[in-house]
């Protein structure tokens, strides 16, 4: 009854904590109230300050990540909605699409070389730059953990929306198709959000550019994770 | 009182739909990772689910309003439901400890590259692209001339 009780409150503060942070920032428009920041810290450290098993916040919160496959599945919405876009620009954004994946395996393969992090972990840290649903589907094939990967995938997000802005500044990026097809392609989610607070081309590129990076993710893993045995 | 008891029918009306949709949604992908389960396939359920979603609404077998709002929800609620496999990592914590630092670096200098690699990429084959058609666009009407 008590461990019921205990997960029934887990399930709430987890609800709780993500619609909270989301008025916030609809409010304050200031990054570390984005829910993608503030959400997480939240929940994670009620978790860690009351000390709660995880067994218990298990029991009801497991239906949440059961949803990532439909949402997988309603991608294909935008996608269609978006299929003016496509069109007009095939080529720009089937090369971003590739040479986002190809960077985004090669530059973690190459660096986790020169550490000696446990493969668990420089595993999980291979497809960080795909969006969620896709990361986890696809970090089996490289033998990363799936519950690191959300959380390297989360982290990665975050990055990607602080270094964006300097980064394009120092490269002298301009264009609307580059800023969002590389936000897109490294920060997953949370870089289509950045690209939309920069303009509507550029935040629906950056989506679509996440979607398809996600897909080839997942359909090139195999083949990647052949590649590096 | 009228017109506050039509708005609550309204705003009920609008949360069935959103009820059902994702319901459809979760019961498809249900489906497309029974299928892919059966077939061992090794394109996971959920990206097949999604291939077969975009061809029905291309050749408009199923409307876009059919699924729009449940759709639209699941991917703008996306992060809730990663949330609870993120607060599972504090069973790794002794080794994100250990390797916590080590972990910030490396990701930083992978996203740099993605990111600056990807825009500088895109921005040239961007300007290519758009050379080619003001040269074709200056050709014809050269021709045209």
């Amino acid at each position: 009854m008590n461990g019921s009780l205990l997960g029934i409150f887990c399930l709430l503060l987890t609800l709780a904590g993500y619609y909270i942070s989301k008025r916030l920032y609809l409010r304050q428009q200031r990054i570390w109230f984005a829910p993608i920041i503030l959400a997480p810290t939240i929940i994670l450290s009620t978790v860690v300050i009351f000390q709660i098993p995880l067994v218990d916040y298990f029991q009801f919160t497991h239906w949440l990540p059961a949803l990532l496959a439909p949402a997988t599945i309603a991608f294909a919405v935008p996608i269609y909605r978006e299929r003016a876009l496509i069109k007009r620009y095939p080529l720009t954004i089937s090369v971003g699409v590739l040479s986002g994946l190809c960077l985004g395996v090669g530059s973690s393969w190459l660096i986790i070389h020169f550490t000696n992090m446990p493969s668990e972990l420089s595993h999980s840290l291979i497809v960080r730059s795909v969006s969620t649903p896709f990361a986890i589907e696809a970090t089996g094939a490289f033998g990363g953990i799936p519950e690191l990967t959300a959380m390297l995938v989360l982290v990665t997000g975050i990055m990607g929306m602080l270094i964006c802005e300097p980064l394009f500044k120092a490269a002298n990026i301009k264009s609307s198709l580059a800023r969002g097809i590389s936000l897109g392609a490294s920060a997953h989610g949370a870089g289509a959000a950045k690209a939309n607070q920069m303009g509507r081309e550029e935040g629906v590129i950056a989506s679509l550019t996440m979607i398809f990076t996600g897909i080839a993710m997942v359909i090139t893993a195999p083949l990647f994770a052949l590649l590096f045995n | 009182m009228l017109s506050l008891f039509t708005g609550h029918s309204a705003f009920l009306k609008c949360k069935t739909t959103l009820i059902i949709q994702v319901s459809g949604l979760c019961f498809f992908a249900w489906l497309c990772q029974w299928v892919a389960y059966s077939v061992h396939s090794i394109i996971p359920g959920s990206v097949i689910g999604l291939g077969v979603l975009l061809i029905l609404l291309s050749c408009r077998w199923i409307p876009e309003k059919v699924v729009k709002q449940g759709s639209s929800w699941l991917i703008g609620d996306l992060l809730l439901f990663f949330i609870p496999p993120v607060v599972a990592i504090t069973k790794y914590e002794s080794l994100l400890e250990s390797y916590g630092a080590e972990l910030i670096v490396c990701m930083l200098l992978a996203s740099a590259s993605v990111l600056v690699g990807t825009a500088f990429i895109v921005d040239k084959l961007f300007k290519f692209e758009r050379k080619q058609r003001l040269n074709s666009i200056s050709l014809q009407r050269s021709l045209l001339k």
